[in-house]
Parts: C-alpha cells; sequence; structure tokens
C-alpha cells in the first residue's frame, strides 16, 4: 500500500514536472518564432532599402553613361564597344547567399578605384563646370553607400564571418594611358559597373523572395 | 587639481602669501560655491586673520569655513548673471602685513551661467532643388532653458551616415548641414547638442530613412482633360516632380469650383498610389474647376507633403438636359400718384443648369382673363452669357421683365429656362391684387456673427406655408434664397458686404402665392459713420443755444446711430451731453453770456464713431424773453430812462387788426413793446428812411417822430424816448381823439418779433394799444431831454447788420438768418448804448442796391406792421 502510494506520489510528480518542461518548450520555441519573425522584418527592410539603392545607381549609371558618350565627341559608340583589360569583372561569384553577398561587397569595392581613375582623367578632359564630374562624383559615392549598406546587411545576417574585402589585395589600375584609352576605358568601366548593378539587382531579388533565417 | 594649485602657489610665492582655489571657476547659478583661501610661505598671520570680499562687500563670517590654521573656506550662493570678484583679504595685523598688503590679497572672477536645456522639437528638411534632392540638411529645434552672456550655450547639429559623420556648431536654433549627395535609402540619425562651459546635452536623436526628411516639389505639368462625353467628368494627369528611383510618391488632390475657396478634398484611400492620373467624378456640367495637386513620401509616416501644385483650371462638358427650374421672384414697387404696382420679375439660373442658359421664357397670365390667356404664347428672353459668367459659385441673377400692375389685379408668372440641349421645368409665382394681404411670418429676428447674417422667425397661425423667400436688398440691389417649410431660422448664403444696410425680408409663400413679409434692417458689420452730422440751424440765447443737425445721409452711416453726443467747448474746457439717436436738435443750456463757444457732435454706432465740423458762436450778452429776444434790451431802457416806470399791470392793451377785431389783452410783465421801437430803430427806421415815405400818412419833418406816431392819441408805454418826443410834440390832433385817456399809447406790431419767426403771420398786421389811465412819464414829459437821448439811441444801431454778416457767413442768406444775426449784432452793439457812438457804426449804412435787397426782407416785417396799423386811421 505504502509503496503504491509512493508510487502514486512520483508519478504524479513526474506528470507535473512533464507538464512543466512542455510548457517552457512551447515558451521556448514560441520566443524563438518571435525573434525570428523580427529578425526577419528587420533584414526584409534592410534588403528592400539595398534593393533600392541599387536601382538608384543603376538608374544613375544609366543615366551617367548616356552624359559620358555625350561630352566625348565623336565616335562614343565605339569607345564603348572596346574591351578592355584590368577592369574587375562583373559577374557575381560563390555559391552560399553568403559567399554571393561577399562577393556583392568585393566587386563593388573594386570598382573604386577605378571611378577615381576616370575622375582624374576626365579632369582633365572636361570644364570644371561639366555634368559628367558631377554625375560621376555622384556614382561614385552613391556607390560607397550601396556597399556600406550591402556590408551592413551582410553583417547582420552573418555577424560570426569575417567583413568581405578583395582577395587579391589592392585593384589593379591600367597604366599611364593616351586620351583615346582614356575615354575608351573610361567608358568601359562605366558599362561593366552598370553590368555589375544589374548582377546585384538580379541577386538581391533572389534573396528577397528567401526566408532569411533559410539563408 | 590641489596639485596644480600648490604648483601655481609655489610658482607665486615670491609674490603672493594667500592664494585661493579653484582658480576662474565657472559656476552654476542657483547653486552655493565654496572657495578656499590657503595661506603660503608666511607665518605672520592665520586663518583667523584673513576675510572674504564679494565685490566690495565683506562676506559674513557666518559663511567662512576654518579648514586648519591655514586655510580658510567661504561658501557664497551663485546669484546673478553677471560675473563678480572674489577676494581673500586679511587683517592688518602687523607691520608686515601692512607694508606688504599686496601679498596679503588675492581674488578670483566668478562666472556664471545656466547648464544648457535640451534641445526639443527637432525636425530637419531636405528640398527639391531642380531634379534631385538637395545634399544639404536643415533642421530647427526649440531652445530650452536659459543662457547668460558669460557662458553661451552653443549647439552643434550632427548628422550621422552609414559611415560618415558630419556636424556644425552654431548659437541659434537652426542649422544646416552639407552632405555630399543627399543618401537616398539610407538610414541617417540626426540629433542636436546644446553645450557651455557648465555641460552638454542632447537632443532626442532622428534615426529614419533619410527620405523621411524629404520634401519635394509639387507634380508638374498637370493637365486637366474634359470629355465631351463624360460632362460630369474631369481627367487629371502631371508628371512626377522626382525619379521613381529616389522616392516613391504618394499624391493628395483638391478642387473646387471656380470663384469658391471651399476645396473638396478626394479622399486619400483614392490618390494614395504612385499615380499620374485621376479622374474626378460627380462633378456638375458646365462649371470651371479650379485642381491642385500635392505628393510626398510613400512610406506612411515619413516625409514631407510638398507644397501645393499651381492651379490647373477647366471647365466640365455642358451636360444633357436642365436639372430643376429656375428660381423666380419678384420685386414690388409702389407708384405714387395711381393705384398701380410696379413689377420686376428675375429670376436665377437652375440649380443644375447642366450647361449655359441660353435663353428664359416668360408668361404672365391675368387671373381674370384666365381662359382668354391660355393661349398666349412665351416670351422669349435671350440671355448673352460669356464662357466667364458660369465660373462664378454664385448663382447669377437675370433680369426678366417688368409691368406696371393694377392694385387690383393680380396674375401669374411662368418662366422656364433652356440650355443648349433643352428646356428646364416650369417655375410660376402669383402676385395677388394688393388687398389680398396674406398672413406675415412672426418674431422676425436678426442677428450678426461670424460676419454672417442669421434669422429667425415664427411661422403664421392657421395658415399652411409651403416655403418662405428670404430676402435682402442694399443700394437697390436685391438677391434671396429660399427655405423650405420647417425652416423658422437660416442665414443668409449670399456674400454680404461690411457696413452696407440690408433691409431683410421673410416672404412665406402659400402654395406660389406670396404672403405679406416681415422686415428688418441689419449691418454684418458696424463701423464708424464716415461723416458726422451736419449742424444745420441754430438759435442763440444769453445762456443757451438751440442746436440743430441733419442726420448722416443713409450710405455714410455704416451702422445704426446709437446716439449723438453734443460736445462745446469754452477756452479749454469741455463739456458734452448725450442725447438719443432720434433727436436732430438740442438746447444747450446754462452758457455764459457773451461768450465763445465751439461746439460739434459726434454721431456714434457700435463700431465707432464720427464728429461733425466745429460751429462756433457767440453767446447773447442779454437775455431774451420767451417771447421776445430783445426783452433785455427793453430792461436797459427801462432802467435808464424810466427809472420811475408805473405799473403796466394797470394797463391794458388794445389789440386789434385793420381788418379783424381783436380783444383786449393784458400785457404780459418783461414783454414790452419797447421791442417794437427797437425794431425801428434797427431796421425798420431805415425803411422808412428808404421806403416810400409819402406813403405815411403822419409824414412830418422828423422821421423819427412820424414813424412812432400813434395815430390814436395815446402815447404808447412801448414808446422810446423819441417816440415819446413824437407824441407830445406832434399828436395834439391825436390827443383829442383820445381825450379820455392819457397819452401814453403807441401803435406796436404784435408781431414786432416776428424777424425771428417771419413765416409765422407776415401778412396780417395786429396791432395793440395801450389803454392805461396812468400819468405820463417824466420822461415823456420833458421831451427835449429825451430827444437828446433818443437821437443817440436813434443812431446806435447799424443800418444794414444783415448785410455785414451775410458776408460773413455765407451759408447764412435766409430772412430768418438775416434777423437772428441782426439780433446778435444788437446784443454785441448793446454797450454802444452808454458810449458815444463810434464813426464805424455810422459807415455802415447800406448802399441803395444793398437795400433794395434788403427791403422785403426781415426790416420790412418789422416795421411794416406799424405804417399798415396806422393807415386804416
Amino acid at each position: 500500500m505504502n509503496g503504491h502510494v509512493k508510487s502514486m506520489h512520483f508519478q504524479q510528480l513526474m506528470e507535473t514536472a512533464a507538464a512543466l518542461l512542455s510548457l517552457l518548450l512551447v515558451m521556448a520555441v514560441d520566443s524563438t518564432r518571435t525573434v525570428a519573425a523580427s529578425r526577419n522584418q528587420e533584414c526584409g527592410n534592410s534588403l528592400q532599402q539595398t534593393l533600392k539603392l541599387t536601382r538608384l545607381v543603376q538608374k544613375e549609371s544609366v543615366d551617367l553613361i548616356k552624359t559620358y558618350k555625350a561630352s566625348q565627341g565623336e565616335m562614343a559608340e565605339l569607345f564603348c564597344k572596346v574591351t578592355v583589360a584590368d577592369v574587375p569583372d562583373p559577374n557575381i561569384s560563390g555559391l552560399e547567399p553568403s559567399e554571393r553577398l561577399a562577393s556583392i561587397s568585393i566587386h563593388l569595392q573594386a570598382f573604386f578605384p577605378h571611378f577615381k581613375r576616370v575622375y582624374e582623367q576626365q579632369t582633365d578632359l572636361q570644364s570644371p563646370t561639366s555634368p559628367l564630374l558631377a554625375e560621376l562624383t555622384t556614382v561614385s559615392t552613391r556607390s560607397k553607400n550601396l556597399a556600406t549598406l550591402i556590408n551592413s546587411f551582410y553583417q547582420s545576417l552573418f555577424p560570426n564571418l569575417p567583413v568581405p574585402e578583395p582577395a587579391g589585395g589592392p585593384t589593379t589600375l591600367p597604366p599611364p594611358q593616351n586620351v583615346f584609352q582614356q575615354k575608351v576605358y573610361g567608358c568601359v568601366v562605366l558599362k561593366t559597373y552598370k553590368e555589375l548593378l544589374a548582377n546585384v539587382s538580379r541577386e538581391l531579388r533572389t534573396l528577397k523572395n528567401k526566408p532569411i533565417y533559410g539563408i | 587639481m590641489i596639485n596644480s594649485v600648490l604648483l601655481f602657489c609655489l610658482s607665486s610665492e615670491l609674490y603672493n602669501h594667500l592664494v585661493i582655489t579653484p582658480q576662474s571657476p565657472v559656476l552654476e547659478i542657483g547653486t552655493n560655491f565654496t572657495a578656499t583661501c590657503m595661506i603660503i610661505n608666511t607665518d605672520e598671520i592665520t586663518a583667523k586673520d584673513l576675510y572674504w570680499n564679494l565685490s566690495d562687500i565683506t562676506v559674513s563670517n557666518k559663511q567662512y569655513t576654518k579648514i586648519n590654521s591655514s586655510s580658510l573656506s567661504v561658501t557664497i550662493p551663485v546669484i546673478g548673471e553677471k560675473h563678480e570678484w572674489l577676494f581673500c583679504f586679511c587683517k592688518e595685523v602687523s607691520n608686515y602685513v601692512y607694508l606688504n598688503r599686496s601679498k596679503f590679497r588675492h581674488g578670483i572672477i566668478l562666472t556664471k551661467g545656466y547648464r544648457p536645456g535640451k534641445p526639443e522639437n527637432l525636425s530637419c528638411e531636405a528640398v527639391q532643388v531642380k531634379m534631385e534632392i538637395s545634399s544639404t540638411i536643415t533642421c530647427v529645434w526649440k531652445k530650452v532653458g536659459r543662457s547668460s552672456t558669460d557662458v553661451p550655450t552653443k549647439y552643434t547639429l550632427y548628422v550621422k551616415e552609414l559611415g560618415r559623420n558630419h556636424s556644425k556648431e552654431t548659437n541659434g536654433n537652426s542649422s544646416q548641414v552639407n552632405l555630399e549627395i543627399f543618401p537616398h535609402h539610407m538610414p541617417m540619425e540626426i540629433w542636436v547638442e546644446a553645450h557651455n562651459k557648465l555641460g552638454r546635452i542632447e537632443s532626442g536623436h532622428l534615426s529614419k530613412d533619410a527620405d523621411s526628411f524629404v520634401k519635394t516639389n509639387p507634380p508638374s505639368d498637370i493637365k486637366v482633360i474634359s470629355e465631351k462625353t463624360f460632362p460630369t467628368s474631369l481627367l487629371i494627369n502631371w508628371t512626377h516632380p522626382i525619379a521613381e528611383e529616389y522616392l516613391k510618391l504618394t499624391y493628395q488632390i483638391r478642387f473646387c469650383q471656380n470663384g469658391s475657396q471651399s476645396w473638396t478634398y478626394v479622399p486619400l484611400v483614392d490618390t494614395d498610389k504612385y499615380i499620374q492620373s485621376f479622374r474626378l467624378q460627380n462633378l456638375r456640367p458646365d462649371t470651371v474647376y479650379v485642381i491642385q495637386v500635392c505628393c510626398k513620401n510613400a512610406r506612411r509616416g515619413h516625409g514631407y507633403w510638398s507644397n501645393w501644385s499651381t492651379n490647373a483650371t477647366m471647365r466640365t462638358p455642358e451636360g444633357s438636359k436642365l436639372t430643376g427650374k429656375p428660381d423666380l421672384w419678384r420685386i414690388i414697387t409702389k407708384v405714387d400718384g395711381v393705384n398701380e404696382r410696379q413689377v420686376r420679375f428675375i429670376t436665377k439660373d437652375p440649380v443644375f443648369a447642366n450647361g449655359r442658359i441660353q435663353r428664359f421664357h416668360i408668361k404672365i397670365q391675368d387671373k381674370k382673363d384666365k381662359v382668354k390667356s391660355r393661349s398666349e404664347e412665351w416670351e422669349r428672353i435671350p440671355v448673352n452669357r460669356s464662357e466667364a459668367d458660369g465660373s462664378s459659385s454664385q448663382r447669377e441673377i437675370t433680369f426678366l421683365k417688368q409691368i406696371d400692375l393694377a392694385d387690383e389685379r393680380s396674375v401669374r408668372v411662368y418662366v422656364t429656362a433652356f440650355n443648349s440641349v433643352g428646356e428646364s421645368a416650369q417655375a410660376s409665382l402669383f402676385i395677388p391684387d394688393k388687398a389680398y394681404d396674406l398672413a406675415p411670418v412672426e418674431g422676425l429676428n436678426l442677428s450678426s456673427h461670424g460676419g454672417q447674417l442669421w434669422l429667425e422667425w415664427k411661422a403664421p397661425k392657421n395658415k399652411a406655408v409651403s416655403e418662405y423667400v428670404v430676402e435682402w436688398a442694399a443700394n437697390g440691389w436685391t438677391d434671396w434664397q429660399r427655405e423650405n417649410r420647417t425652416t423658422t431660422h437660416t442665414v443668409i448664403k449670399g456674400n454680404l458686404e461690411k457696413f452696407v444696410c440690408y433691409t431683410v425680408s421673410v416672404h412665406p409663400v402659400y402654395s406660389g402665392w406670396t404672403g405679406k413679409p416681415a422686415s428688418v434692417q441689419a449691418f454684418v458689420e458696424e463701423g464708424a459713420p464716415l461723416e458726422g452730422p451736419e449742424i444745420v440751424d441754430r438759435k442763440l440765447g444769453r445762456n443757451d443755444v438751440e442746436l440743430v443737425w441733419k442726420e448722416i445721409p443713409q450710405d455714410k452711416r455704416r451702422g445704426f446711430i446709437t446716439k449723438y453726443t453734443i460736445f462745446y467747448k469754452n477756452g479749454s474746457k469741455t463739456h458734452s451731453v448725450t442725447v438719443p439717436a432720434n433727436t436732430t436738435s438740442y438746447t444747450l443750456t446754462s452758457l455764459s453770456g457773451n461768450t465763445r463757444y465751439d461746439a460739434w457732435i459726434s454721431a456714434s454706432t457700435i463700431g465707432g464713431s464720427a464728429r461733425s465740423l466745429n460751429h462756433s458762436f457767440w453767446t447773447l450778452k442779454y437775455g431774451e424773453c420767451k417771447r421776445s429776444p430783445r426783452i433785455e434790451m427793453s430792461w436797459l431802457i427801462k432802467e435808464n430812462f424810466w427809472p420811475q416806470i408805473p405799473n403796466p399791470g394797470e394797463s391794458t392793451i388794445g389789440t386789434w387788426s385793420p381788418h379783424h377785431p381783436v380783444k383786449a389783452d393784458t400785457p404780459k410783465e418783461n414783454c414790452l413793446s419797447g421791442i417794437s421801437v427797437l425794431d425801428v430803430d434797427v431796421c425798420d427806421g431805415k425803411c422808412v428812411f428808404e421806403e416810400d415815405k409819402a406813403s405815411l400818412p403822419l409824414k412830418k419833418d422828423k422821421y423819427l417822430s412820424e414813424e412812432h406816431s400813434s395815430g390814436i392819441g395815446g402815447s404808447s408805454c412801448m414808446s422810446s424816448p423819441r417816440q415819446s418826443v413824437s407824441d407830445s410834440d406832434e399828436g395834439g390832433d391825436m390827443a383829442d381823439t383820445t381825450a379820455s385817456t392819457v397819452q401814453y399809447s403807441s401803435v406796436m406790431a404784435s408781431n414786432g418779433y416776428k424777424g425771428q419767426t417771419p413765416s409765422s403771420q407776415p401778412q396780417q398786421a395786429i396791432f395793440s394799444r395801450s389803454e392805461s389811465t396812468q400819468p405820463l412819464l417824466d420822461s415823456e414829459e420833458n421831451p427835449d431831454m429825451l430827444l437828446q437821448e433818443g437821437s443817440k439811441h436813434s443812431q446806435r444801431f447799424p443800418r444794414q447788420p444783415c448785410f455785414t454778416h451775410t458776408a460773413q457767413n455765407k451759408d447764412s442768406t435766409d430772412p430768418a438768418d438775416c434777423h437772428q444775426r441782426e439780433m446778435e449784432q444788437q446784443e454785441l452793439l448793446e454797450p454802444l448804448d452808454f458810449y458815444p457812438l463810434e464813426e464805424d457804426s455810422e459807415q455802415t449804412t447800406p448802399t441803395e442796391g444793398q437795400s433794395a435787397d434788403w427791403l422785403p426782407a426781415a426790416p420790412a416785417s418789422s416795421y411794416m406792421p406799424q405804417r399798415g396799423g396806422y393807415r386804416p386811421q
């Protein structure tokens, strides 16, 4: 009898503990879901803003190429069809979303020295009040903003991964060029950058359709 | 801190034996400050020899704290914003101290201020420049707390982009930060920090997307398209002010009828999209609309609404058929002299004209000839409306026709309106015969507030009213509105002007028959009259004057006159009397005699007052009795020449007329006929000289005696000394005819004062005769003496006072005025009675031409009765 009573007491204790454990588990799962949802919304906003900024830079790049062509004189269309070495690759690499985001960041950063070089070259070729110089500055600055935003987004998603940096060290810039080469180089840089932005935009749209906690 | 102080002490040991810590403190006003004075490098003094001065005042030793034998601290409250010196001094306890006084003192300056307050209400804005958002962000905030001159508070605006920080310092409450480019789609954090020597504090941080601070230009190129097939709709197109990549926008649209300021807003839910066109629906056909559009960041709660775009104006196409009927009304005016009324028919377009009204048709049907008139044709009244006519929100009033309608006739009027598409429903109105009076509304009450006129009334009893017409009229212009049968209060919906007197009438309408109107007058807002009342007349007395004025013309009143205030001034003292608004004359009393007064009248409304021009007058030197203004003079004569005058109460005066015998009347005391004498002297004398002297039956060598001869043998109690001379010298015949009476009678005109009231009895001369049995006066019995006096008397009045006065006052051309002024002149010249006559007064005899003008006027009326009175004898 006593043993039975003891057994019953133990059983009741076990049931209570199981109920409590279940409750705690439910609470924990719910809490995780809330955190995930909140994080998801935050990431969504961040991604949305990054995408908007990418579209803006894309638009400004298109306008910039028009202005560039208009300010280079005759044969401007021809300059842009020539292939030039030492211009960063516009294609995004990597398999995982983290790798592809890192690739975006690295590629964007790789263009900054080229923008600087084009600006310097065009400063010699254009009048100081040329809209081309202003637009070059705008696109360059906007691109830095985009790179900052992507880095920030990357860090918020992958806080334990290192900040993406170009693997091969500083970008290689072309050797001194004549005016024709400068004009060709400038156009190729801008065109390639536009391609990169198109790829970035596509990549971000792809990311947008995936749940972030699934990345 | 202590170390640095000690270091300072050591470095300055050669110079000073006292040092205060802390050095150059900045203190917060309202706190307590403690300073410590230390004695260094000397044993000459101890802490008990020290004392503190705040500027020139020694601080009470109750505020001292002895730290040790060489240190004394003081605690003082920090009051006032002005900086002060705090000194540590030493009493001259030894010769050394005395001789080295400069080494035994030390001072610090206390700089005072307030801690900075946390800035509030920070807001920042970046506006659009050309096709982009400016890279300059402008922020404003509210300063909080006080700032002293010595410790000014500065503000630093911080703008933090992702990866870049910007800041700018200012003393004011606004600042601008220039960024390289406007960071669209980037997070941004903005705050302002207030700081001074006492501390620093940050405002709340604005951490938002950069586009939250954007205010774009309004949409441009707004085009409104009117489509013939949609008469109640307009299509609006516009261009985004900025590219979508920069900012996605949401829009807001408002519209109103041209000329109206009452905007209708399209619900935001319909336009809260990134759209470039919108169709307005349920508009009125053929109506000009004004449309505006504005925009803001589409993200809810982000960004500022742009300004409204410029007006885009378009008329909706004409609609199909007219809806409703014309609003027919009439204005009835009485025609003087005949039993007719002048009736003018006016109308307003139907509320929903759905197009431009091209013509009206009117038919007037006599009620008596109803059957006969059925076949009457409609009269066509074309109207020529311009494009702009329909643009006003006010319905146009069209005059249709005017008829003269006999009082006993009644007619029924029918009117229809036509637009380009069709005809409206028929409006009709009965004009009953004049005798057919339908009950008016009761208790009509009108009030004005908020720039509008509000009416309320009670429905007529026992009558079924079908509707009411509220009519308002001013300056020959009439408008009206209709109210339904249950309405008993309303507001006038027309555009009413301030300071205009409106006659507002409520007409009950009984199934088309218009009842008797109830009317009131009202102003939307009252103002001060444009001009004061005009003083048109005055009646002078010795101690009083009656002023008469004209009402201000209606169009210049600008309000209801509530009162008149009469101001009159003698010297520097101004008196005033307030009289009711319905008064147009007033007698000022208790004035000083022979004194100049300036008077003016101020008319008041509740909106202010306006005063008349200044009116100056002299009160008479001598008072007037009720019947005669010259009683004073008479009294003077009496006093001077007849000191022992018998009681005239014992005499009787016979009054008669050459044509109408009248009964005898008892003379009234003080109203002596000496007045008559004076009249003769002043004007009649002249008249005698210059008129037909031959016509005087008793013409003698001396005019003086002739003119006053009674012709009935009695000497007049009213006679002047001259008259008495005349009577006694040459009136022997007459004495015979009145043997039983003492010669103490004189003929006088009972209207001898009619110079004042020339129109009262100008034709009928009535004379009074004394029938006294009393003895003659001494003066009468000594004519020689009186002759002298009389001669003097006869000369003392100017012969042409009217002319001289007329020249002074061109306004007074009528005989009454003339006479009045003559009276004044007499009063002014009265003192001459007792002094030798001045040459000037003699030289004022009128010329022939003047006399000719003069004769028919007042003097004639003074003199002629005597002549006429005499003639029948």
